[in-house]
């Protein structure tokens, strides 16, 4: 029984990797621009799709068909950006708005995808083969989302709290009329913060695609998820967007050894909204301050 | 004077139509068939496409009822019964067609059935799976594919007889299909089941599902379920594990594309379907010619229904030699034997057109083949 609770936990913390980092990208725009980005599961979505185009397509190794992604998921936002998002937020009501634009847009990737690439899924073999530890086998693949993700978290803490971008961000996040008033370019420190939130995600669904296939329909799914994640982890709070993802996939794997699958995931739902209901503004929030 | 000779040209035009028009669309008047699918997914279009070729087919051997061509007048259903119901109204009422074929989806063919009884017109359902689909009682509606008991007739004997596995544990996805399929097999094995759980429709992560039914001390698991992303999903966590007992997927999901989705992971999987490309009899040899020529891919099992359905509904107006009398076409199609791709195909009292055992599956070396057990 420890043998499988082990192993369901290894499973569980690579599929929360995978909730945890599309969460921190969509809770660190929350936190900077103050909108939901509803397009941010497509980006996702487009970083598993550019990696299977440049592994079985293309041709190119599997950490190169990583850094295209990336680079393409990044172009992508940059042009979401200058449509959907910069035009619209210092308007009245933007972001509001911002949720409608980035829902257009998330529904005009996802039909572009449907319509060129069409329904079907596609195979990208990543890394190859596993790692036995004891009882516990990890393939190679979810050790490298496990490992990036730990990387990509580390990276991001660092930046925010030891980089003067980061700061810089940090300073907007708390209050953009102080951060204008000291001299940040408070317009270009949200883009660059769209753009970091992308890329994370791109990497995200680069990474998860040799683990769960790509689908045209991955994105749609991942940002359910990722915003049940935001929410509760607190709006905005990378830290309990971190530690609620992955909470919610060690969960989630675990309690399907004691009930059915699908029973077990309502369950945790269900506690997830008595949390809600108990720290209204998400589990994280006091260390949101 | 110039208005009376415009009068008298234009009188003279109308009447020339009148005259030679009917006459000419006689000579080549199509004969419509309706069909009605989800055209906008995979598994839609794979019928639609079987559906064209036997319309190319038959027009190219010169038609049917002395040399009429068949035009085939296609509707999207969407997967939802409201649009289905829908686009069955229009090709009875507005297109004028007196057959309607096709569609994927149980809960769709049965919303259609009665809109197609209120016009007295003939259904000919491909691959919808429910029993209820030709337990209407309305006598003018058929089903080309198996259902879940008449695979289980055909594979159930091979799972207990030839495979004897000690212990079996079963992933289904979490649908009618599914929830039957669990029912079936629990009392088919009894206490060997050791291990069942249901996955979501939409769910993409199976490490813990497999996890678990490894842990069982399993050694053969069934998969049950139609997405071939998801069961080849399924066949690469076993794989990741370390599973080395059986994988069973059951009759009827096992496709190319899913074995090229589990890559080597599906090497050994076995399953058992109505129709496989290599079947040796001249019309399939033909069918699978033209179809990769028109479409660069060798067809599958939905190609072939929707072939069929068009197929023999077309030959059953010809044979009965009315494209409208609807009862005369229904008994034709019922009584008939009907040469299709996949061999002989006969229909019961209800409409439920069956070809013989199952044919026995495995994946070796990345392809599809019969399998020597």
């Amino acid at each position: 029984m420890t043998d499988l609770l082990l192993q369901q936990a290894v499973n569980g913390l690579t599929q929360g990797m995978s909730y945890a980092l599309v969460a921190l990208g969509l809770t660190m725009i929350f936190g900077v621009l103050h909108v939901i980005n509803f397009s941010h599961g497509e980006l996702y979505m487009l970083g598993g799709l550019v990696t299977v185009v440049a592994t079985s397509m293309l041709g190119l190794p599997f950490a190169v068909a990583v850094i295209v992604a990336v680079v393409a998921v990044v172009a992508v936002a940059a042009v979401v950006d200058l449509v959907a998002v910069k035009p619209v937020l210092p308007k009245k009501d933007g972001p509001s708005t911002v949720l409608l634009t980035t829902f257009a847009v998330s529904l005009l990737l996802h039909q572009g995808v449907l319509a060129a690439w069409g329904p079907n899924p596609a195979r990208v073999d990543g890394i190859t083969g596993s790692v036995a530890l004891g009882p516990v086998v990890v393939t190679g693949s979810r050790l490298l989302v496990l490992a990036a993700g730990v990387a990509i978290l580390l990276a991001i803490e660092y930046a925010l709290r030891r980089t003067g971008l980061g700061r810089r961000i940090r300073a907007v996040a708390q209050s953009e009329y102080a951060a204008h008033v000291v001299g940040i370019d408070v317009a270009r420190v949200r883009t660059l913060t769209f753009l970091g939130a992308a890329a994370i995600a791109g990497i995200a669904g680069a990474l998860m695609v040799p683990v769960s296939l790509f689908t045209p329909s991955m994105g749609q799914h991942a940002i359910i998820t990722a915003f049940v994640v935001v929410v509760v982890g607190g709006m905005g709070n990378p830290t309990g967007a971190v530690v609620c993802g992955l909470v919610l996939g060690v969960l989630e794997a675990i309690a399907s050894t004691v009930m059915p699958q699908e029973l077990g995931t309502a369950a945790i739902y269900a506690l997830l909204l008595v949390s809600l209901l108990v720290r209204p503004n998400g589990l994280f929030s006091r260390a949101a301050r | 004077m110039k208005r009376v000779f415009n009068f008298a040209a234009a009188v003279a035009l109308c009447a020339a139509t009148a005259l030679t028009v009917p006459a000419a669309a006689f000579a080549a008047e199509p004969v419509k068939l309706g069909m009605i699918d989800p055209i906008k997914t995979l598994i839609g279009k794979q019928n639609v496409d079987g559906a064209q070729l036997a319309t190319d087919l038959i027009n190219a051997d010169g038609g049917i009822l002395g040399g009429r061509p068949i035009e085939l007048v296609v509707y999207d259903t969407n997967f939802a019964p409201a649009e289905g119901v829908s686009a069955v109204q229009r090709l009875l009422t507005q297109d004028g067609v007196k057959v309607v074929v096709g569609e994927i989806s149980s809960s769709v063919a049965l919303a259609a059935i009665p809109v197609v009884e209120s016009e007295d017109a003939i259904f000919v359902a491909s691959v919808p799976k429910h029993p209820d689909v030709t337990k209407s009682g309305y006598d003018k509606v058929f089903r080309l594919n198996s259902t879940t008991a008449l695979d289980a007739q055909s594979f159930d004997k091979f799972l207990v007889e030839t495979i004897a596995p000690q212990k079996v544990a079963i992933l289904a996805e979490n649908s009618d299909f599914g929830q039957v399929t669990i029912t079936h097999l629990k009392d088919l094995f009894g206490d060997k089941l050791v291990y069942a759980d249901t996955f979501g429709m939409q769910q993409s992560d199976f490490g813990a599902l497999s996890t678990n039914a490894r842990s069982s001390g399993a050694d053969m698991i069934c998969i049950v379920g139609s997405n071939m992303e998801q069961y080849g999903n399924i066949l690469r966590a076993l794989s990741d594990l370390g599973f080395d007992g059986r994988r069973c997927l059951m009759p009827g999901i096992l496709n190319s594309q899913g074995v090229e989705i589990a890559g080597a992971a599906a090497e050994g999987a076995f399953s058992a379907d109505i129709y496989v490309p290599a079947i040796d009899n001249e019309l399939n040899k033909r069918f699978v010619a033209a179809f990769e020529e028109k479409f660069g891919r060798v067809p599958e099992k939905i190609e072939v229904l929707g072939f069929e359905t068009v197929w023999i509904a077309a030959k059953a107006m010809d044979k009965a030699g009315t494209d409208t009398d609807t009862a005369a076409i229904a008994e034709t199609i019922r009584t008939g034997e009907w040469q299709t791709p996949r061999g002989t195909v006969t229909f019961d009292a209800e409409g439920q057109a069956s070809s013989g055992d199952l044919i026995r599956l495995e994946v070796k070396d990345g392809r599809i083949v019969v399998s020597a057990d």
